[in-house]
């Protein structure tokens, strides 16, 4: 039972299950990589849509607002912040390898690259 | 305290690497074995104190679940001194084996690799072990495609993007437990853990599983393992193959046992384990053109048997799963050295190319075919042990199911004796091709073989050497209860 | 048949998923940890963005992690983009010469140039006070290469100072944490003194860590930018 609109949570879902999708159907090593991204940003959004709290506020004290108790939860945040940049990592390495995939293989069609056998 | 510098130095060494690279390119080649030999002094000096009860390490002053904490038990020291010992021999190997610029990125990598695993280990927070299991991924990924050949860059892509779907379903599986618990910290979560709905339970359960079973080589998320291990250079992959799947496996029997007690799923463990076993071995038997292609499905199928063996729910079941891990990584990690300069001297990865070896090169023969009895489990070696222990933990439990999957497990140790026989009949009945005398191996790579062979031979003759750290690491894995409370203090 | 277990497969994620998610309703408080960061974050460590505190005080080695993983990926990008430096016979294959950028486009990025930068150098050293931090003032500071790059052909960053950069600034990090560790008995403990709140120079080893961050950051994905975009060049 949901209280509350759970629009955030489809969308996060939703994202997801894109991402996903790419990943495992599309041929193209670029659209691949697209898909991760989908993916990675899917799940980042689900951490943050968990630890949303009605009716409050960004974890962030100043003069003005200053009462923690009306504050949403810090530690998705946080969590998210790392997610991000890891993958900013794993997309700056698979493009770069991608480069090299088409340096070797002159496509990037994932069923031509196919060197290592069984 | 000193615990923590486990994890400070390796990060500083990686990030000196550099630096110290401006100045000599040659002395910054000697940090990694430097940091992990350090490593292994610290590890095993803490070892006494750990035994019966873990030290519980915050890290930035606060304690669990407040802050992250190390959970330094004598499963988590165990693993980090098998990951120290290992990664000081291999860096030493790589010091002279890596010719291919840019050798500082090299170093700098598998420090960063050893990290990761060291930290994955020995952490007892949720979100800390993904973190660590990311940094350990991507400098596989990197390493993988170090020889930037076909084959390698192929090989890293495919286990890049396997590996980055694992990487997201973990932290979905993290996302709902944060959810429902509230916490990261595992033993937290462990406590909380019984009250929640089985649905999500299950989910993250399995979300968490089969990404971590990834890097663990679980059948079916063990397609990218052959490429990977067999195209990387031959010091990665006994990194690879000897340190960072083991680490995936330990993830696994972490969460099972540890955050979720999870009864229903061990039987699939296990299932999934003999399953992974049989297709390994017999793909591993059909291997003639590559050997460091065999070599990688054989650890496909010895994953499948640890997997097995964790899967039986008992001391006897996590203990031989503990002692496989061991033989196999000292085994494993001694031929792919070996391997590598094989490789490169004879020019070929074919297994016909390997003829006669074994006699030109007696040394290194004799010391392949310790590794090889070893891995198949002929006595007095120390892989004898560690399947022999798998066999009389599954049938102490008394079950039908276990006994037909010990049966599998024959079944599949036939099948290796097969391929790793034709090995050896290669290496020293054959006449070999070309004529004239092979070197042996250089120094730099002779020295951890031979450390390795002669640890396999010593615990093989006296398993007491570690089977009581064994022992005291597996009822710290399956005693829960203990561990919550050596974490969260009184509840 | 593989279209077939890949639909499975994701009906199969979609279900469960919606099943573990009406477990959590969106939008209600179950903060556990979280009530104590926002109840004593600022009186713990004196910054008062409290996901700042989480992220480099009470969840630190997480941040260390994260910054390796970059550090990671950069040494990646360059053992993957380095061509080896003598190949005949690639010429041909057409050095895509991009046109020269217009003269508004080239003196309009070095102008901005210094003020990304600026721009950049603020969010890392606010990171206690505002949103923002390392990571993002590192990026800015990065975008602010992108730009030169983009907007110049013959644009070129010389790769020592990034990596003395990058590499001081890991191993402040590092260092920064130790003396924690002999200092208070815990790694990357908070040990200086954590100020007034709202000012500057507050929350203890916060903000020089945040700076180290940033910087370490800035260069990484400078070198990474760099990497990609003389590649190009040089194959």
């Amino acid at each position: 039972m949901t209280t509350g609109n759970p629009m955030m949570y489809v969308g996060a879902v939703g994202l997801i299950m894109i991402g996903l999708f790419t990943v495992l159907s599309k041929r193209n090593l670029i659209k691949i990589i697209v898909g991760l991204t989908l993916l990675d940003t899917g799940v980042n959004l689900l951490l943050v849509a968990i630890g949303y709290i009605h009716n409050r506020t960004a974890p962030i004290l100043t003069q003005a607002h200053a009462d923690p108790s009306k504050m949403v939860d810090p530690v998705p945040q946080a969590l998210v912040l790392t997610a991000i940049v890891i993958g900013l990592g794993v997309t700056a390495l698979a493009l770069a390898l991608a480069i090299r995939v088409y340096g070797h293989y002159k496509t990037l069609d994932t069923r031509k690259i196919r060197g290592l056998k069984w | 305290m000193v615990a923590t510098l486990l994890i400070a130095l390796p990060f500083l060494g990686a990030f000196l690497i550099p630096l110290v690279a401006l100045a000599s390119k040659k002395l910054s080649h000697y940090i990694p074995a430097v940091v992990m030999l350090t490593n292994l002094g610290i590890a095993l000096s803490l070892l006494p104190r750990v035994m019966n009860a873990p030290i519980v390490v915050s890290l930035s002053g606060w304690r669990a679940p407040i802050a992250i904490n190390f959970v330094v038990g004598p499963l988590g020291l165990g693993l980090a001194i098998l990951i120290s010992f290992v990664g000081f021999l291999v860096s030493v190997y790589g010091i002279s084996y890596i010719h291919e610029e840019p050798k500082e990125k090299y170093h700098m990598l598998v420090l960063t690799l050893l990290t990761g695993a060291t930290g994955m280990v020995l952490t007892g927070d949720i979100f800390n072990l993904f973190v660590f299991f990311e940094i350990l991924s991507l400098s596989s990924y990197a390493l993988t495609g170090y020889n930037r050949d076909r084959g390698g860059t192929e090989a890293a892509i495919k286990y890049l993007i396997q590996g980055s779907i694992g990487s997201a379903f973990i932290l979905i599986g993290i996302a709902l437990l944060y959810g429902i618990t509230g916490t990261l910290n595992m033993a937290d979560i462990a406590a909380h853990v019984a009250g929640a709905d089985p649905t999500l339970l299950f989910m993250a359960m399995s979300l968490l599983i089969v990404g971590f079973g990834v890097e663990a080589a679980i059948f079916p998320l063990n397609a990218w393992l052959p490429d990977a291990h067999s195209s990387a250079p031959s010091s990665v992959s006994a990194i690879l193959s000897g340190i960072a799947i083991e680490t995936g496996a330990y993830a696994v029997a972490r969460i099972v046992y540890t955050v979720f007690d999870g009864h229903g799923i061990m039987l699939v463990l296990s299932i999934l384990g003999v399953i992974t076993l049989l297709l390994g071995e017999m793909s591993a038997f059909r291997q003639k053109d590559d050997i460091k292609r065999l070599l990688a499905y054989s650890s496909v199928g010895q994953m499948g048997l640890i997997m097995l063996a964790f899967g039986i729910a008992s001391d006897a079941g996590v203990f031989a799963a503990l002692f496989q891990l061991v033989s196999h990584t000292l085994a494993k990690a001694l031929l792919f050295l070996a391997s590598g300069y094989i490789i490169y001297r004879v020019g070929s990865k074919k297994l016909s190319a390997l003829a006669g070896l074994g006699r030109k090169m007696p040394f290194t023969g004799a010391m392949i075919a310790v590794a090889v009895l070893s891995l198949v489990g002929v006595p007095p070696f120390a892989g004898f042990m560690s399947k022999f222990s798998i066999v009389r933990a599954a049938l102490a439990q008394h079950s039908a199911t276990y006994t037909g999957l010990i049966v599998l497990v024959l079944v599949a140790t036939v099948i290796e004796v097969g391929y790793f026989m034709k090995l050896l009949q290669i290496l020293f009945f054959t006449e070999a091709e070309t004529e004239g005398a092979v070197e042996e191996l250089p120094l730099s790579a002779l020295i951890p073989i031979t450390i390795l062979a002669a640890l396999i031979i010593i615990i093989g003759v006296y398993p007491h050497m570690i089977t009581g750290l064994l022992q005291h690491a597996a009822s710290g894995l399956v005693q829960r209860s203990a561990y919550i409370q050596s974490v969260l203090g009184a509840l | 048949m593989r279209a077939f277990v890949s639909f499975s497969v994701l009906a199969l994620i979609v279900v469960g998923l919606a099943l573990s998610l009406s477990h959590i309703p969106f939008g209600t408080d179950r903060m556990q940890v979280g009530n104590y960061y926002l109840d004593h974050g600022v009186a713990d460590t004196g910054a008062s963005n409290i996901v700042t505190a989480v992220v480099l005080n009470y969840r630190a080695l997480d941040t260390l992690g994260e910054v390796t993983v970059l550090f990671i990926a950069s040494l990646g990008l360059g053992v993957f983009l380095s061509w080896p430096k003598k190949k005949e016979g690639t010429q041909e294959e057409g050095k895509r010469e991009l046109p020269e950028a217009s003269l508004i486009v080239r003196r309009g990025s070095q102008f901005l140039f210094p003020l990304i930068i600026l721009f950049g150098g603020y969010i890392f050293l606010h990171g206690h006070l505002t949103p923002g931090g390392g990571f993002q003032g590192g990026s800015v500071i990065a975008s602010a290469f992108l730009l030169m790059f983009l907007g110049n052909n013959a644009y070129r960053l010389r790769h020592t100072p990034l990596t003395v950069t990058e590499s001081l600034a890991g191993i402040t990090f590092v260092v920064v944490g130790l003396i924690g560790l002999g200092v208070g008995g815990y790694f990357l403990n908070n040990f200086l003194p954590k100020g007034n709140m709202f000012s500057l120079f507050s929350a203890g080893v916060i903000p020089i860590l945040y700076s180290a961050i940033g910087l370490k950051v800035g260069a990484e994905l400078s070198g990474i930018v760099a990497n990609m975009f003389e590649s190009r060049s040089e194959r």
